[in-house]
């Protein structure tokens, strides 16, 4: 990885701001939620491809640019500002994301597909049984041949539907083997996808694989256990989604303070309302706290510190509270045209709902890091540089 | 006083039963699975219920006798909104036996009565409410739709021109109660009027809302130029405002919504055992038990203010003051939405997929999760508007600090 310089970070950030702002916005995402297969837009897939976005952070042998998590998360910041409905999360962190980490040779040039934009991805590891916990899986890759033969059932990921390629967990031989990352063609025979919307309408899948037969090279890197890679790739996964929801819970404060400045009751704005300036002043407040903490967290992982998980956790347990405040007064704040399908504020409320949960929300966040043992005191706690973990 | 609360009187409990075997006894099969998912039920289901109770008797049961009521005590009338909650039987549509249907029988002329009241004891008709506008929310006595009164061939009448939101439930009302404005020049409390509008009548649009849960509830209403004969306005003009807070004050303890809550609450336990975590049950998790528990006592304090409130009603000359309704309406949705979010926290172990089209009657695809996730996060996403509704919270506070603080 090589980390780009604070102006390509900028040139960065203004350029995808200047395309989303442009091409984006509420009104696009629900006609993209509603009116295609899909739920997202094809032809933004490819302007992505274009733009060199899709390969921010996949290798330079794979045409990318080998930026780090952070320079991807400026890219999804300005995706959930403008409630973006490409797979990017599932496409590039946790797809791509698995393959760079684990993969053969072999498998590592899907990453060139990847960044053409001619493979969507996304993992499928949570179980109806696993809840959040990251250890649980029953879903069993039995020898078969040469290959693999792969049963079980997995909970509904979004980007699951359109992805050309899973990522999927399951325990090698039987159920006390080790457990694998299995790379499997979202059309493969045996694959029964139960499509819908999230919360949010983005769209997505639960998954049952009965019997699905897979060569020896479907396996991601070697046969080892793999819980402690999948660990690490949910918390890039964590942090990615917390990235998205800064962008989404400043742009949901943003509309919010819009709002109340020209909406007048009892013959003045609702702003000039002590009750609501100080509301409006906790949200802006949530946003940049989040934003620091999970910068703060971002360059923990990108510059491998240690602690670095408990520093996503930190950030995560953050993000969620920051979100559910923020999303919830966008809507009560905005009043009954809070609820309506018609104006953003709902649909930023749904998209930080969605984003809080993933990876684990809050509660289970703050559960890890009391099982770490992280309840250090207040100057070893910082968020960059933790001596715990 | 410290202790408001009546001795408990014993022949309610066996009311209680009474409640309990009906709704067991008329809540069929097929209508059971419906509300078990939290399905939307249609018109004609609301219809088979609700005239079930009228008939008993039950839907007025608090009204008057006089009225053709059951003169049932507060008391009474909670527990009957409690055990149908708890039940999870329909809902209990408000527009015209809570609402319109007490300003009908103090307000109205005898020919209102007649026309209406049995109507709304038997839900033979169908009510909604025009108060709110695009301009007057909060700030509900702004409200600018215009009444003017005239002469033709037909009689004295109002011609009525503006546009009403959030009316709940239009596309199925045949009649609505609305205030308008009758006196531009007089302050805005003292220039509103009263109106029994027929749905019927010609200039009346109505156009759906969709909201977040991505169901159709609500509506703006249009109104040009509707011609309203003068005997469907209510007591006297320019005094509308005057039974809008009647209206108000006479709804106050059914606000905080025990009934739901009771009902909300199995379901979250019911959640919590059907979702795992880590191979285990979330009904296991120190978390979520400190979670329900904390829950618990919150409902527990509310139903006993609820019960004092009842109780300082019977004692005291004098009606209960609206501050009470204001704390009730404040902690009842908040507990609501604390309810639905413990939920919705559970459940999110499944991806927060979002059925919305299983809550359609006839679709048979494939459930993910627990049966009732669909109908549990349709809830979760429409009771966001429980703290905006009926005064938002800001509003209920602001009540209290005014007419209980004196500030």
């Amino acid at each position: 990885m090589t980390a780009f310089s604070t102006e390509e970070r900028q040139l960065l950030s203004e350029s995808a701001e200047a395309w989303f702002a442009d091409r984006y916005g509420p009104e696009h995402s629900k006609k993209l939620s509603r009116d295609t297969e899909d739920g997202f837009g094809r032809e933004e897939w490819k302007t992505y491809a274009e733009m060199g976005w899709l390969g921010l952070a996949l290798p330079e042998a794979a045409g990318g640019s080998d930026g780090g998590l952070t320079e991807l998360s400026i890219l999804l910041a300005t995706a959930g500002k403008h409630l973006a409905m490409e797979p990017l999360l599932p496409t590039l962190v946790l797809g791509a994301g698995a393959v760079a980490q684990l993969g053969t040779p072999a498998q590592q040039e899907i990453l060139g597909k990847v960044a053409e934009g001619a493979c969507l991805m996304a993992l499928l590891h949570a179980e109806p049984a696993s809840g959040f916990a990251r250890d649980h899986v029953e879903a069993i890759a039995a020898r078969s041949g040469d290959g693999f033969k792969l049963d079980g059932a997995k909970t509904f990921a979004i980007g699951a539907h359109a992805a050309d390629l899973l990522v999927v967990s399951a325990r090698i031989g039987d159920a006390s083997g080790p457990v694998g990352l299995f790379l499997v063609p979202g059309k493969a025979e045996g694959v029964s996808l139960n499509v819908s919307p999230a919360m949010d309408g983005r769209k997505g899948a639960a998954a049952t694989f009965s019997g699905v037969s897979l060569g020896a090279d479907a396996l991601l890197g070697g046969e080892e256990d793999r819980l402690a890679a999948i660990d690490a790739l949910l918390d890039r996964g964590t942090l990615a989604a917390c990235a998205e929801a800064v962008g989404a819970m400043h742009a949901a404060a943003a509309t919010t303070l819009d709002y109340l400045k020209q909406r007048k009751q009892f013959g003045r704005a609702l702003s000039e309302f002590q009750v609501i300036q100080h509301r409006l002043v906790d949200m802006n407040i949530l946003c940049e706290e989040t934003r620091a903490a999970v910068h703060a967290a971002l360059t923990a992982v990108d510059e491998a510190r240690p602690g670095a998980a408990l520093a996503v956790a930190r950030a995560k347990v953050q993000c969620a509270r920051a979100s559910r405040f923020i999303g919830g007064q966008a809507v009560q704040l905005h009043g009954g045209m809070g609820m309506t399908d018609e104006l953003s504020a709902s649909h930023f409320y749904k998209r930080l709902s969605v984003l809080e949960a993933q990876f684990g929300d809050g509660e289970w966040h703050l559960r890890r890091l009391i099982a770490a043992g992280a309840q250090a005191p207040a100057s070893a706690a910082s968020t960059t540089g933790m001596a715990a973990g | 006083m410290f202790i408001n609360a009546l001795a408990r009187d014993p022949s309610l409990e066996s009311f209680r039963q009474e409640v309990r075997d009906f709704c067991a006894a008329r809540i069929g099969p097929e209508l059971r699975k419906k509300l078990d998912l939290g399905q939307h039920l249609t018109k004609e289901e609301y219809d088979g219920w609700l005239q079930a109770l009228g008939e008993k008797g039950w839907l007025g049961g608090n009204w008057p006798r006089e009225a053709g009521g059951q003169g049932w005590s507060a008391e009474e009338a909670a527990i009957f909104r409690e055990e149908t909650g708890r039940a999870g039987a329909p809902w209990l549509v408000p527009f015209g036996v809570t609402m319109v249907g007490p300003v009908i029988y103090t307000f109205g002329t005898p020919e209102q009565k007649a026309q209406h009241l049995p109507g709304i004891l038997k839900n033979t008709t169908w009510w909604c409410q025009g108060y709110s506008e695009p301009g007057s929310g909060s700030d509900l006595a702004s409200l600018r739709t215009r009444a003017v009164k005239g002469v033709d061939d037909d009689g004295a009448h109002y011609r009525v021109t503006g546009q009403k939101i959030w009316t709940t439930l239009a596309h199925w009302a045949d009649w609505c109660f609305c205030l308008v404005r009758t006196d531009p020049e007089a302050k805005p409390q003292k220039g509103i009027s009263f109106l029994l509008i027929d749905m019927k009548s010609p200039g009346i649009t109505v156009r759906p809302i969709i909201t977040l849960d991505m169901g159709h509830h609500v509506n703006e209403v249009f109104f040009d130029d509707v011609r309203v004969p003068a005997e469907n306005l209510i007591g006297e003009e320019n005094k509308g405002w005057d039974y809008a807070k009647f209206l108000l004050a006479n709804e106050r303890v059914g606000v905080a919504e025990l009934g739901s809550m009771v009902r909300y609450l199995d379901q979250l336990k019911g959640v919590l055992a059907k979702t795992m975590e880590g191979g285990k049950p979330l009904s296991e998790s120190p978390e979520f038990q400190r979670r329900v528990a904390e829950l618990e006592v919150q409902f527990a304090t509310l139903e006993a203010l609820v019960a004092d409130q009842h109780a300082a009603h019977q004692s005291a000359a004098d009606q209960p003051s609206l501050i009470g309704a204001a704390a009730l309406k404040i902690r009842g949705s908040e507990l609501q939405q604390a309810i639905l979010q413990a939920m919705t926290d559970a459940l999110a172990r499944h991806g927060l997929a979002y059925q919305a089209d299983a809550l359609m009657a006839g679709w048979n695809g494939e459930l993910m999760g627990p049966a009732e996730m669909a109908g549990i996060l349709a809830e979760h996403l429409h009771r966001r508007a429980a703290t905006i509704y009926g005064g938002s919270s800001e509003i209920q506070r602001n009540i209290i600090a005014k007419g209980a603080l004196g500030l």
